[in-house]
C-alpha cells in the first residue's frame, strides 16, 4: 500500500521534548522492557515499533502514566520526572489516545472531551466549553464533524477516536501517544486521521505513534524506533533513510521468509466439509456470517477490530446466544446453547484474551491443560487417570518440558508458552474443528513461529482449523483460505493466493463506506440502467467488491466477494483496456466504462465500472469520473 | 517439532522452604504457637478436659465452615447462614413435635438446602451481588424464626436427641467424630472429583472455566445449597445438647464462620482455600475464645480481643509469606 507521503517541516526539528533512558518493567516474572531507550522531539511524529510483545505498549503506558517504571530516567521538557499516575501525566501534557477505552460511552461528547473538567469543584460553564470544543476541532480541521450532543455510544470508531484526540488538546497536551490508532478504521478514516496527525505535528507537538503496520509507519512518520524483546534495538532512525526490509529485520531479529514456511508435500484439502456455518446471527454485533471449513484446512476469518470476528466464533462454540443460523459439525446440526455441548461434538476454542478467557490461574499448568477434558468428561471423579499417557505424548510432541511444568503456575510462564498450553488443552481432546482467536496476541516473535508450525501440523493430521487474526500478513502467510467479516456479515471467501494486506484492507473496510458506494453505483444504474461495480483489479484477475445489476441483462458475470479471471467475466475487453473510454465486448450488446477510483491523496481504491446497453446514449466519461472521485472522497 | 522453548529457571527451594511455602504448614505452626502462649497463660487449658470441650465447640462452627468454604472458593459470600441456622432450628423444633427425630432432622435440613438454592439463583441467574442477597436472606431467616417461634425458645425437644451429640465411637464424641469425617469427605470431594475442581475453577476464572465446557452455573449454586443445608445441620448439633431450639440460635455465627475461612488462608476473590485449612481456622478461632473464657477476660472485652488477634494474625501471614515465595 502506498500512502501518500505527508510533508515535513524540517525547520522544526527543536531539543527533545521527551528522553527515556535504560528504562526497565517487570510484571509478575515478565520482564517486559529490559532497557528501552527513546527519545522525542518536539514537533515530530515518532514511530514506536516492534513485533507482538516486544513492549512497544509497555513502554507508551509508562510515558502515559499508566504503569510505573522500576528502573531508569525518564527526561521530560529537561526536567527528570517519575510519574505516579496518568493524573499526574495529564497535567504535565502527557496524553495517550487509546482504543475507545478511556472514553464514558453515557455521556456527550462535549461532557468527554472535558471529561478532566467534571472533576474540578464549581460549575460548569456550557457555552464556554462548547466553543473551546469548536475550537479544538477546527485546530484539527475537523469542523462539525462531532456532534457534541450525542452519547459517545452512538459514535462510530474513528469519531471516537477524534473525541479522544480533542480530549487530550482539551487539557493542552503537548505530547500525544497513539497505540495502534489504525486498527478498527477505514483506508478513509486513516487518512483522515494522518491528516489530524499532521497537524499536531506542525503545531509543535511531539506525537508517539505505535503501529506494527509499516506502510503506515512510512507515510506518516518522521523518525523511528524499534523495539525488541523490551529493548531498543534501532534508536530514532529518520525514516527517510530506512527500507522496509532494515525495519522488518530490527523487529525480527532476522529475515522473515521462514516464518510461515510452508510443508512442501502440502495435505490434500480435498478432505470432508468439518464444520459449516449458515448464515447466523447474534445480534446486535454478528448479522448474518457463512463459511464452511474441510478438514486438514486452515481458514482465516479477517476483518477489522470490531467486525464482529469473536463473537462469530463465541456464537459458534455457544458462548453467545445465537439469534439465527444454522452450525453444522461433521453434518450434525450443532446446538448453540453452551460451550459444553460445542465441545462434546468436537469442537475446540482458544479465546482472544488468555488472562481472562483462558487460564485459571489457581489451578496448576496440569489442571489447565486437562480442564477441556474436564468439562467434556462424564463422571463424578476427574478421569485424570485416562488421559495421562496422552499428556505426555503432547507435552513431548510440543516441545514442552514435562514434569518440572505441571505444577507450576501458569502466570510463571511466557505467553508464548501460556499460548501453548491453551492450545494443548484442546488437542489432548482429539477435536475435529479448533477455532483459535488472535493465537499470537502477546507472543514473542521466536515462540511465533513455533506457534504457526503447531497449527500446521495440527490441520496436516486432519483437524479443521480456523484462525482469527488481525494482522493481516499473519492471516494471509497461515491460512488456505480467507473468509472477510464487516460489520457482522461474511462478505467475501478468497483463496488467500489471491488476496495481499491492501486488498484485504479495502475488502475489510466497514460498511459505511460501503454504503457510500453503494449509493453512488445505485444512482448511476438508476439514471442510466445497467449495472455498476467496484473492484480490484491486478494482472489478469478482480476481486469485486461491490457489484450494482438493475438490468440482468447486463450482469457482469461477479458478485461483491467473489473472484474472478477476468476472462471468464463478461467483460473482457473492458476490464482489459481500462483507458477511460466506453469499451464495447465481443459478443455486442454492452459497452463499460471502467475508471480508477483515488483518494484525494492519491491512494489507490480500485476501480469503478458502468456497464450499459450498447447503442444507447452514453454519458460523458468526465462526469462518471468526477461523481466516483467526489464519492471517493468521502470514503 | 523441533522447536523446544527455555523455561523460566526454577531453582529448587530447600526442602524447609517448600515446606513453609504451604499456607496449612504456616497455619498449624500459627494455632501451635497461639495454643503455646494461651497454655502459659493458664494452666488449665492443655488439660485432657479442656482439650475435648474446644473440640466439642468446634463443631458447630466448624460445620458452617465447610459450607462457607465452598461458596468463598467460588468467590462469592454467605453472610445468611447464621440466620439460616436459628430458622431451621426453629423448624427442626416444630418438626420434632410432630414426628420422629430422623425425619425432622430431614426436613429442616431440606428447608435450608431451599433457602440456599433460593440465594444461589438470584446470586447466579439474575446476576445480584451476593453480599446483598445473603443480607437480605439473612434478615428473613431471622424474622421468620422470631414469627414461627413465637418469640420464645422451644424446649420440649425429646431427650433422645442427645443421643447424637453424646454417643461415643472409639472414645470419640459422635458430634466431633461427624465433623472430622465431613471436612475429611469435603477434603475429597474438592481435590478428586470433577465437581471439587469445578468449583475451584469458577472461583479463580469462571469466564474460563465457562469456555472449557464446566457447568458454572450448578457448581456456583451447589455452594450456596450446600452452606444453607450444613447450618440446619449445625443447627441439630446445638439443639441436641440444649434440649431447646431458641430463634436467636446462630447469631454472629457468619462471621465466625467467615474468619475461619479467611484464617485458613482461603481468598475472598475465590479460587484459594482449603478444607484443612478451614479447619485450622475453626480450631484457632475457637482456642481464642476458649483462652479469653479460661483468663476471664469480660465478653466485652472478648470482641476486642478477637478482632484484633485475626487481624493481626492476618497481617503477619501476609509478610511472612510475600517473604517465602519470592
Amino acid at each position: 500500500m502506498s500512502l501518500a507521503a505527508f510533508d515535513r517541516s524540517p525547520e522544526l526539528v527543536t531539543a527533545p521534548l521527551l528522553t527515556m533512558r535504560g528504562i526497565t518493567k517487570t510484571f509478575d516474572r515478565t520482564r517486559a522492557l529490559q532497557g528501552a531507550d527513546f527519545e522525542l522531539r518536539e514537533g515530530e511524529i515518532h514511530g514506536l515499533l516492534g513485533a507482538n510483545g516486544a513492549g512497544k505498549s509497555t513502554l507508551s503506558k509508562v510515558i502515559s502514566g499508566h504503569h510505573a517504571f522500576d528502573e531508569g530516567e525518564m527526561i521530560y521538557r529537561g526536567r527528570e520526572i517519575r510519574l505516579r499516575g496518568t493524573r499526574d501525566a495529564l497535567n504535565i501534557g502527557i496524553a495517550i489516545v487509546m482504543q475507545e477505552t478511556s472514553l464514558v460511552p453515557d455521556l456527550t461528547v462535549l461532557e468527554n472531551i472535558f471529561l478532566p473538567e467534571l472533576g474540578r469543584p464549581g460549575r460548569l460553564n456550557y457555552g464556554a466549553l462548547r466553543q473551546r470544543g469548536e475550537e479544538i476541532l477546527e485546530s484539527l480541521g475537523q469542523q462539525d464533524s462531532l456532534p457534541f450532543d450525542w452519547d459517545v455510544r452512538r459514535l462510530s470508531s474513528a469519531q471516537k477516536q477524534l473525541v479522544e484526540i480533542a480530549k487530550a488538546l482539551g487539557v493542552q497536551a503537548k505530547l500525544l501517544i497513539f497505540d495502534e490508532p489504525t486498527a478498527s478504521l477505514s483506508p478513509g478514516e486513516v487518512e483522515r486521521l494522518f491528516d489530524v496527525m499532521a497537524r499536531l505535528r506542525d503545531s509543535g507537538r511531539g506525537l508517539v505513534f505505535v503501529s506494527h503496520r509499516l506502510e503506515e509507519v512510512f507515510a506518516i512518520t518522521d523518525r523511528v524506533t524499534v523495539l525488541r524483546e523490551g529493548r531498543t534495538v534501532m534508536s530514532a532512525r529518520e525514516t527517510g533513510d530506512l527500507t522496509q526490509a532494515e525495519l522488518i529485520r530490527a523487529m525480527v531479529g532476522s529475515e522473515l521468509g521462514a516464518i510461515y514456511a510452508r510443508n512442501e508435500e502440502a495435505p490434500e484439502i480435498g478432505g470432508a466439509i468439518a464444520l459449516e456455518v449458515k448464515h447466523i446471527s447474534a445480534l446486535p454485533i454478528v448479522r448474518d456470517v457463512s463459511f464452511s471449513v474441510r478438514k486438514g484446512e486452515i481458514l482465516g476469518l479477517g476483518g477489522l477490530v470490531g467486525a464482529g470476528r469473536s463473537e462469530t466464533a463465541e456464537a459458534i462454540f455457544g458462548l453467545r446466544p445465537r439469534s439465527g443460523g444454522e452450525v453444522l459439525l461433521d453434518g450434525k446440526p450443532l446446538k448453540g446453547n453452551s460451550p459444553k455441548t460445542a465441545i462434546r461434538a468436537g469442537l475446540g476454542f482458544v479465546a482472544e484474551d488468555r488472562r481472562t478467557q483462558n487460564i485459571i490461574p489457581d489451578l496448576s499448568v496440569k489442571e489447565n491443560l486437562l480442564i477441556a477434558h474436564l468439562g467434556a468428561h462424564r463422571g463424578f471423579f476427574c478421569g485424570y487417570g485416562a488421559r495421562a499417557k496422552r499428556v505426555d505424548e503432547l507435552l513431548a510432541k510440543l516441545g514442552l518440558p514435562g514434569d518440572r511444568l505441571l505444577d507450576a503456575s501458569m502466570l510463571n510462564f511466557s505467553g508464548g508458552m501460556q499460548q501453548k498450553i491453551i492450545i494443548a488443552r484442546w488437542l489432548l481432546l482429539e477435536p475435529s474443528v479448533l477455532i483459535l482467536d488472535e493465537p499470537t496476541k502477546g507472543v514473542d516473535i521466536g515462540t511465533r513461529a513455533s506457534i504457526y508450525a503447531m497449527l500446521r501440523d495440527i490441520a496436516a493430521e486432519g483437524v479443521a482449523v480456523v484462525v482469527i487474526s488481525s494482522d493481516f500478513e499473519e492471516l494471509l502467510g497461515l491460512s488456505d483460505r480467507v473468509v472477510v467479516v464487516s460489520d457482522g456479515r461474511s462478505i467475501a471467501d478468497l483463496p488467500s493466493a489471491m488476496l495481499d494486506e491492501e486488498k484485504l484492507t479495502l475488502l475489510a473496510a466497514p460498511r459505511t463506506s460501503m454504503a457510500r458506494n453503494t449509493a453512488l453505483l445505485n444512482d448511476l444504474t438508476r439514471e442510466h440502467g445497467g449495472a455498476g461495480f467496484w473492484a480490484l483489479i491486478e494482472d489478469d484477475s478482480l476481486i469485486c467488491l461491490n457489484a450494482v445489476v438493475s438490468d440482468p441483462a447486463l450482469d457482469p458475470g461477479f458478485r461483491a466477494g467473489e473472484a474472478r479471471r477476468l476472462s471468464e467475466t463478461r467483460l473482457p475487453n473492458a476490464l482489459a483496456q481500462r483507458h477511460g473510454a466506453f469499451v464495447a465486448e465481443a459478443g455486442g450488446g454492452r459497452t463499460t466504462l471502467v475508471v480508477p477510483m483515488t483518494s484525494p491523496r492519491g491512494h489507490d481504491l480500485g476501480w469503478v465500472g458502468l456497464t450499459l446497453k450498447e447503442g444507447g446514449t452514453l454519458p460523458a466519461p468526465e462526469t462518471i469520473k468526477s461523481r466516483i472521485d467526489t464519492m471517493a472522497a468521502t470514503l | 517439532m523441533a522447536t523446544t522453548l527455555a523455561v523460566e529457571p526454577s531453582s529448587r527451594p530447600p526442602f524447609v522452604k517448600k515446606l513453609a511455602r504451604r499456607l496449612e504448614v504456616r497455619m498449624i505452626l500459627l494455632a501451635i504457637a497461639i495454643a503455646a502462649c494461651l497454655s502459659v497463660l493458664s494452666p488449665y487449658f492443655l488439660t485432657h478436659s479442656n482439650i475435648f470441650n474446644m473440640l466439642d465447640q468446634s463443631v458447630v462452627i466448624g460445620i458452617i465452615a465447610v459450607g462457607m468454604t465452598f461458596v468463598i472458593l467460588t468467590g462469592g459470600i454467605d453472610l445468611s447462614v447464621g440466620s439460616v441456622a436459628g430458622l431451621t432450628g426453629i423448624i427442626l423444633g416444630l418438626a420434632v413435635q410432630q414426628m420422629p427425630i430422623v425425619p425432622a432432622i430431614a426436613v429442616a435440613v431440606a428447608a435450608g438446602a431451599f433457602i440456599g438454592l433460593i440465594s444461589g439463583l438470584l446470586i447466579n441467574v439474575f446476576g445480584l451481588a451476593a453480599f446483598v442477597v445473603t443480607l437480605g436472606v439473612m434478615a428473613i431467616a431471622r424474622s421468620l424464626a422470631y414469627i414461627f417461634s413465637g418469640q420464645t425458645a422451644i424446649s420440649n425437644i425429646p431427650d433422645s436427641m442427645q443421643n447424637i451429640v453424646y454417643t461415643s465411637v472409639f472414645g470419640i464424641p459422635s458430634n466431633v467424630l461427624f465433623l472430622l469425617v465431613l471436612y475429611a469427605l469435603a477434603w475429597a470431594y474438592l481435590t478428586y472429583t470433577k465437581g471439587g475442581r469445578t468449583i475451584y475453577a469458577v472461583g479463580s476464572n469462571k469466564e474460563a472455566a465457562r469456555a472449557a465446557g464446566l457447568n458454572t452455573l450448578f457448581y456456583s449454586v451447589l455452594p450456596y445449597v450446600l452452606a444453607s443445608a450444613l447450618s440446619a445441620v449445625a443447627v441439630t448439633f446445638s439443639i441436641a445438647q440444649l434440649l431447646s431450639a431458641d430463634p436467636l440460635m446462630g447469631n454472629a455465627l457468619e462471621l465466625d464462620a467467615i474468619a475461619a475461612v479467611v484464617i485458613g488462608g482461603a481468598s475472598l476473590y475465590g479460587g484459594r482455600g482449603s478444607m484443612i485449612g478451614t479447619l485450622i481456622g475453626v480450631f484457632i478461632m475457637v482456642m481464642i475464645r476458649n483462652g479469653l473464657n479460661l483468663m476471664g477476660v469480660s465478653p466485652f472485652w472478648q470482641g476486642t480481643a478477637i478482632g484484633t488477634i485475626i487481624i493481626v494474625a492476618l497481617l503477619a501471614e501476609r509478610l511472612v509469606s510475600s517473604r517465602v515465595n519470592r
